[in-house]
């Protein structure tokens, strides 16, 4: 198991590298660069020279090999520089959106996850019941609906009805755990939403392929206790595909929120990676890509290592 | 109902518009206390605002500093310079020294007298930027030969020749006094740090989210500020905005809003709701590219504007968009705007349209340009009033039996495409801090980097010198009437689309603050007050 994990582990290294280069070549591609969008401003008219001047400073006339390596050794050692559009760290840009980003997936996976694994479960126990069809309505509701436009609703019926609306500022839930939940509480709802919509169909599906294996009803047919064969035998089975789903999900809420984030105000890693991309911000959008294909990684390999846990095969392979 | 419910509407805008115009001192008494809450559509990308542009770094912070002289908060055409740190100033007689002597009793935020020292340093750094520093308005000031610290509370300008724009640009809202000492140490320190003099002092900046700002108590001007501090609130997206001045998490947001979105909020709050609505110094003009067919012939070029029906436009795009004001090259209702006789006489601005589209259509085909010839016109890919306002253009050529396809080109790579020059027929766009001939129009001489439709016209660069040097109204006047003929109608370098309309709905709460035309202004607060 432990040689399983570490070339798991060893594997993160080139797919960071192949990230790296792609995203320093794409985000060069694109027309227009940050010296002239932040020159430009309201007044639409920049002299050459104040151009030629910045981009100097930013050290945009250098060759694209030089920046790039420039910058990769700055990553080495874990210094991604300062953004090219407020001249800070762009750990200093980071690191609030994340905590509010982090938070945001934290909650939102909760309430997905204390929604799907019962009502998947259910579902699939009472398959083809009123039960089974209430939930498919429920799920097919929740995949059909966009979350940015349950948002908007729950911003609308709190305004309208109940003449409230949840804080614009973030405020950290360490400092006011109030405050903080009732600024999170409404897009973690929306989202999870969604979220618990794929995982309750997955856990069904799961469920029922598991419930219809050899073993389960082997199990059966010894006479063992049905919750024991339930929490023992299927549902341990049946969530490793419902882990590699919930997973997934999560490392995309971490900067894939952009609308959400949009419609609830939250100062998060989306909205600042659309902030990013607007302003060319070229050391933002490099740090922010490395930054969630490393939770897309890390998540991986803690999946792996979840994968192996759940699974003797891989375990002992 | 509808027609009910529209004019209830139309009432308590009017009523807003009536209230909200007044000046501080002419209805109520000032409240003193509370936290002014205002939404900033943009943020500010370092805190140095004599490199800056954009008005993210203006709405948070001006509240900070204080300049040398200012705009008067309560004038609606925004053009009225006072002092701010200035108690008074003379002029020399030839027009070359503008000598200002200074408040004795002000003080920076870290305790520092403010002396003449420090005026001069920040005027140095605004036009004379020592190398690889960026000076945005340096451009603006190519008039000043000299700044002089002459005792420690007067400071004078010498000028190369005269200017009659040189007070009001002295008042421009980005020249912050900067402490000298901090400056000599380190000319980059403000770019991210605060310490000035104004009616607030800094408290914190959280980036994206928000900047607070508390009340100075030693702010030179006693009894002001009334309120206890301010918080301006970084949402970029509009719906959010709107929702958190109708979820009164929010009093104000002081660039503007969209027809749609004031209606909303006045009717959603009713009373509680003051709506201020004025003439915007932002405006988009059509760039017609002068070394590309057919656009190098004036006579296509005025055709182009002849088929504009700007008042009927103005009637309808009012409606949906930023834009209303049938206008020349300056503001309408400020002091150097066309009187609207006198726009009527210039190409495209004509009461007859039908008359001008003939008139359109005899040029064309006198220029030879085949019926049903077809370009491309690029416009910035922002909704509003962009958006709107390219259906309209590419609507009124159709007209006069053109074919115009539009492309929208992305809104961070627009401006290169300009100046790249890529272009047949272009959207261009520029919006002003202060309304001032001398500031707006410069873009277009000759050598500008602004020119984007790359025009050569001595004529235009001579009537732009002499305007500028002009000390009498009256006759600075009389010189922009024939740049403005020469410019949209005679050469037809580029035409002006609508003026913008800005639209403040505020909560009612808010009192003391003044609309102005640019929404770079009146963001000090001192003389703004919460009523209860």
């Amino acid at each position: 198991m432990w040689r399983y994990l570490f070339k798991r582990f060893l594997l993160m290294f080139p797919t960071l590298l192949g990230v790296a280069v792609v995203v320093f070549l794409l985000i060069r591609i694109i027309p227009g660069d940050v010296v002239e969008l932040r020159m430009a401003g309201d007044r639409g008219a920049v002299s050459e020279e104040i151009l030629q001047q910045e981009r100097t400073r930013f050290g945009l006339d250098r060759p694209v090999w030089e920046q790039f390596l420039t910058w990769m050794a700055g990553v080495v050692r874990l210094d991604f520089g300062t953004s090219m559009w407020t001249g800070a760290p762009i750990w200093e840009e980071i690191r609030l959106r994340f905590a509010l980003s982090l938070q945001v997936a934290v909650m939102a996976t909760t309430v997905a996850v204390l929604l799907a694994i019962p009502l998947g479960v259910i579902a699939a126990l009472k398959q083809d019941t009123w039960v089974d069809y209430a939930v498919r309505i429920f799920s097919i509701a929740g995949l059909a609906t966009p979350s940015f436009w349950l948002g908007i609703v729950f911003i609308l019926v709190l305004l309208v009805v109940f003449k409230w609306l949840p804080p614009m500022v973030y405020t950290p839930f360490w400092v006011d755990p109030w405050q903080n939940l009732q600024q999170l509480i409404w897009p973690a709802l929306a989202v999870g939403y969604r979220y618990s919509a794929v995982a309750t169909r997955m856990t069904r599906s799961a469920m029922l392929e598991v419930l219809r294996e050899d073993y389960i009803r082997t199990a059966r047919a010894k006479g063992l206790w049905q919750k024991l064969i339930l929490w023992r035998h299927a549902i341990k089975n049946a969530m490793l595909p419902v882990m590699a789903v919930v997973a997934v999900e999560f490392a995309f809420l971490i900067g894939g929120l952009v609308v959400t984030e949009q419609v609830f105000n939250l100062n998060g890693l989306g909205l600042l990676f659309v902030q990013a991309v607007a302003h060319r911000d070229y050391t933002l959008i490099q740090a922010l890509v490395m930054l969630v294909s490393g939770v897309f990684i890390v998540v991986n390999f803690a999946l792996d290592i979840m994968y192996a846990w759940l699974d003797p095969r891989i375990r002992y392979r | 109902m509808q027609a009910i419910i529209s004019s209830t509407l139309a009432a308590v805008v009017a009523i807003g518009l009536l209230l909200g115009a007044q000046p501080v001192g002419a209805q109520e008494k000032p409240r003193y206390g509370g936290e002014l809450l205002f939404v900033v559509p943009s943020q500010p990308p370092s805190y140095d605002a004599h490199q800056e542009e954009t008005f993210g770094v203006i709405h948070p912070m001006a509240a900070h500093y204080s300049t040398l002289l200012r705009v008067d908060p309560f004038e609606k055409t925004g053009t009225k310079p006072i002092g701010d740190l200035a108690e008074s100033w003379t002029i020399s007689k030839d027009g070359l020294t503008y000598t200002f002597k200074l408040r004795k009793s002000v003080k920076f935020h870290d305790g520092a007298q403010m002396t003449s020292k420090d005026v001069k340093a920040s005027y140095d750094k605004i036009i004379f930027p020592p190398a690889g520093l960026k000076s945005s308005r340096k451009a603006t000031y190519g008039s000043v030969e000299a700044v002089e610290a002459v005792d420690p509370y007067t400071v004078r300008f010498r000028l190369k020749w005269p200017e009659s724009s040189f007070l009001l640009n002295l008042s421009s809202p980005w020249n912050w006094i900067y402490r000298a000492e901090t400056l000599e140490k380190d000319i980059r320190w403000y770019e991210k740090n605060v310490n000035g003099t104004g009616p607030f002092t800094f408290v914190e900046h959280v980036k994206g989210s928000h900047w607070v700002g508390k009340k100075n108590p030693d702010y030179w001007d006693k009894g002001k500020p009334y309120l206890d501090g301010y918080r301006a609130l970084f949402i970029s997206a509009s719906a959010p905005q709107v929702a958190a001045i109708r979820g009164e998490r929010a009093h104000i947001q002081f660039r503007g809003f969209s027809p749609a979105e004031r209606d909303q909020l006045v009717h959603a709050l009713g009373p509680k709701i003051t709506v201020q609505e004025s003439p915007w110094d932002c405006v988009l003009m059509v760039a017609m590219h002068h070394e590309k067919k057919p656009f190098d012939d004036k006579r296509v070029r005025r055709a182009l504007t002849l088929a504009l029906d700007r008042y009927e436009g103005s009637k309808n795009l009012s409606k949906i968009t930023i834009v209303r004001d049938v206008g020349g090259i300056q503001v309408p209702g400020t002091p150097y705007a066309t009187p609207p006789e006198e726009l009527q006489k210039v190409a495209g601005y004509g009461k007859d349209i039908n008359k001008s589209r003939a008139e359109a259509k005899r040029l064309l085909r006198e220029a030879g340009v085949p019926e049903g010839f077809s370009f491309t016109f690029k416009n910035r890919g922002i909704p509003h009033p962009y958006e709107p306002i390219g259906v309209w253009l590419i609507d009124q050529w159709r007209q006069i039996g053109l074919n115009v396809k539009q492309e929208f080109i992305e809104a961070s790579a627009y401006h290169p495409m300009l100046k790249r020059g890529d272009f047949e027929v272009a959207m261009d766009f520029a919006c002003g801090f202060i309304v001032e001939p001398d500031l707006d129009l410069g873009r277009f001489v000759s050598d500008s980097d602004a020119n984007y439709g790359k025009h050569k016209d001595k004529v235009i660069d001579e009537l732009y010198l002499k305007q500028g040097r002009a000390v009498d109204a009256e006759e600075r006047k009389k010189i922009l009437r024939q740049f403005e003929k020469r410019l949209l109608d005679e050469e037809a370098h580029i035409m002006y689309t609508l003026w913008w309309h800005r639209i403040i709905p505020h909560s009612s709460k808010v009192k003391g603050w003044t609309i102005t035309p640019a929404h770079y202004l009146n963001n000090q607060l001192d003389t703004v007050w919460l009523a209860e």
